[in-house]
């Protein structure tokens, strides 16, 4: 009893021994071991500043139009000009203005086809691999179906059913993304179930939304975390895709992709019109996937690459 | 072996069948007129409203009106374009082989480069190259290739002038016959002097653009994949032998290093055919995937339906394929399912 009472630390120091950090320190630590990812993640956090501050950043309206410059050149050419810094357009838009805005395009549409294609693709998911055999083929079936349509082509012909629109974009591309978030969970999902504290928790009664929901889905969610930041970049593409063909947001909505497309006119005669879109698009792209590559690297080892 | 073909073909039936009602379903949603949107006429009068409805079959229930369309289907009747009045068959079997030259070229560019590089990355790990190389895969992969096809035709072809800006060969100083409809078979067979050069370099830049997000996702996985099995037992024993390094990593272990990667490029075939759509637009390059996008802009639905739906038979039929040489292959893959 006694020798009990000198092993057993007070308190305080016990918590301050056996402390582990928190998984979020944790997880800190482990992301920020990769200067990349922390570099990237800078951008993203910049551009998404930018896109949420577009009221007080831009220096103009991305719609207004004015006559008196019509494709006036960026502030480095002779003739440039600080009332347009990047110049303006064939319609005499503010370009910088609409990059800023853009950026609020573009991150709108890969969040919201992230987290649409991220909550659907969990629940079809979770409910393929832990319900009846018949709803297994169902989904897995569908999903296969979609994935034999190649992806710009299907997200075409969703846009040709449903008419072009920003909101029809974000429709067709979550419509595309969804089957690798589904088979994802799936596969994790399956492979869970056949471990012992799924049937641990099995036997001691746990019903079968519980059973899904908070024993197996938090043990899959490393591998999905990394698909949706990826899946952000890879819907902000393809949706910038679409745009440039014409099937994406409607003028004067100040899209990446859609500049491209109306500037390609501009190509011989005024090419930073045409080059400075993609660029944006490029710049956030990579950024968010050097951040998710990060993400990888620290969430989930087994991932991890060379 | 018989068991795992037959299975593996009777799992594409179901998806064949649901992309036929895929297809089947996404003409009856586009809005307006059914008549009208397959006719393609607009204001159309009573009479004639009621003669086609009867002649396209839509006055029967819709589980027939199904069967019908996959009868013909079945029967090699995808249907007529309502802008050529062409057979929308013969249109995608005149225009894939521009396509299927092009996605090659592109895969030949990706994999003549990606592979070499992410071996002497992987080989040099940590170095220079290394590092270089993963940042240009890293922007390769990311790349709005609709844009860079638009750089690349500003300074290599515009302002440099080494290549065409667009299409597939020189028509004002070649023409000839084309029996196989792929341009650089045509050409050496016309016997018309700089006709195969020309064709090439009409090739490259269309080639480059499609070829650089599989060179950044090949390179990448050539690189992991090498990692991998240059750390492996049979790689030391190689090496302890004293072989020489290049027949160490370029003979035993590049052998293995490339199974994943195959798998790549086999799988590959949709999203090439997705960035088809884009390059030919930019290159008025006359292939499938332009005329899918100016189907839409005509409002042409009987071609984009037998269009999408000629063009899926493909990845489905190139992924069964695949599947079937890995089985072949690989009795792992065989047996494990």
């Amino acid at each position: 009893m006694a020798a009990d009472v000198i092993l057993a630390p007070s308190g305080d120091e016990a918590r301050s021994v056996l402390a582990q950090p928190s998984p979020l320190a944790a997880f800190w630590s482990a992301f920020r071991e990769n200067r990349g990812a922390v570099f990237g993640l800078a951008i993203v956090a910049s551009i998404a500043a930018l896109a949420l501050g577009a009221d007080f950043v831009a220096p103009h309206s991305p719609i207004e139009q004015f006559r008196d410059a019509v494709r006036a050149p960026p502030i480095w050419q002779a003739g440039g000009s600080w009332r347009f810094a990047l110049g303006t357009d064939g319609d005499g838009h503010d370009t910088l203005s609409r990059l800023i805005y853009g950026a609020r395009v573009s991150l709108f549409i890969g969040l919201s086809v992230m987290s649409v294609s991220f909550v659907i693709g969990v629940a079809l998911g979770l409910v393929s691999a832990m319900t009846s055999p018949l709803v297994d083929v169902v989904v897995t079936r569908a999903m296969d179906l979609i994935m034999a349509v190649p992806s710009l082509v299907l997200a075409i012909l969703v846009v040709a059913i449903l008419g072009p629109s920003l909101v029809n974009t974000i429709v067709a591309v979550t419509i595309v993304y969804l089957p690798r978030y589904v088979r994802l969970v799936r596969a994790s999902a399956l492979g869970e179930l056949g471990k012992e504290y799924v049937a641990a928790a099995q036997v001691a009664g746990v019903g079968r939304l519980r059973l899904m929901l908070s024993t197996v889905l938090p043990n899959c969610l490393a591998p999905l975390i990394v698909q949706a930041a990826l899946g952000v970049s890879d819907a902000i593409l393809e949706a910038a895709g679409l745009g440039f063909l014409g099937l994406g947001a409607q003028p004067p909505t100040p899209e990446w992709g859609s500049m491209l497309a109306d500037s390609r006119e501009f190509i011989r005669s005024d090419p930073w019109i045409v080059t400075l879109p993609g660029l944006a698009i490029l710049i956030t792209v990579v950024a968010i996937n050097l951040t998710g590559d990060g993400l990888r690297d620290a969430l989930d080892p087994k991932m991890r690459r060379g | 072996m018989l068991i795992y073909f037959l299975r593996r073909v009777a799992l594409t039936i179901p998806t064949f069948v649901a992309l036929m009602f895929l297809t089947f379903l996404a003409i009856r949603l586009v809005p307006g007129d059914p008549v009208e949107v397959r006719v393609g006429e607009h204001g159309i009068s009573p009479e004639r409203l009621a003669f086609f409805r009867h002649e396209l079959g839509l006055d029967l229930p819709v589980w027939r009106q199904f069967l019908d369309y996959a009868w013909r289907l079945l029967h090699g009747d995808f249907g007529v374009s309502l802008a050529t009045q062409q057979k929308v068959l013969t249109e995608f079997l005149t225009l894939f082989p521009a396509t299927l030259e092009l996605s090659f070229f592109a895969m030949m560019f990706a994999i003549l480069i990606g592979v070499p590089a992410g071996t002497m990355a992987a080989v040099k790990r940590g170095s220079l190259f290394d590092q270089a190389l993963m940042t240009v895969s890293l922007f390769g992969y990311s790349m709005p290739i609709f844009w860079w096809g638009l750089l690349l035709i500003m300074f290599v072809a515009v302002q440099l002038g080494l290549t065409p800006v667009s299409g597939r060969i020189d028509l004002i100083n070649y023409s000839f016959d084309q029996p196989s409809g792929f341009m650089t078979i045509d050409a050496l067979l016309s016997d018309q002097p700089g006709a195969f050069l020309d064709a090439l370099r009409h090739l490259i830049l269309p080639a480059i653009v499609l070829g650089t997000v599989p060179l950044g996702v090949i390179a990448r996985m050539t690189r992991s994949s090498m990692l991998e099995v240059l750390s492996e037992d049979y790689v030391r024993t190689a090496r302890a032998k004293g072989l020489s390094p290049f027949r160490v990593v370029g003979v035993h272990a590049l052998r293995n290093a490339l199974l994943p990667v195959v798998t790549v490029i086999g799988l590959s075939i949709s999203s090439l055919m997705a960035g088809a759509v884009l390059t030919e637009t930019i290159f008025s390059w006359p292939g499938v995937g332009k005329w899918l996008i100016e189907s839409i802009s005509r409002r042409d639905y009987p071609a984009l339906q037998g269009g999408v739906l000629l063009v899926s038979t493909v990845v489905i039929a190139v992924n069964l394929i695949v599947d079937l040489l890995y089985g072949a292959i690989n009795p792992r893959i065989r047996h494990g399912r």
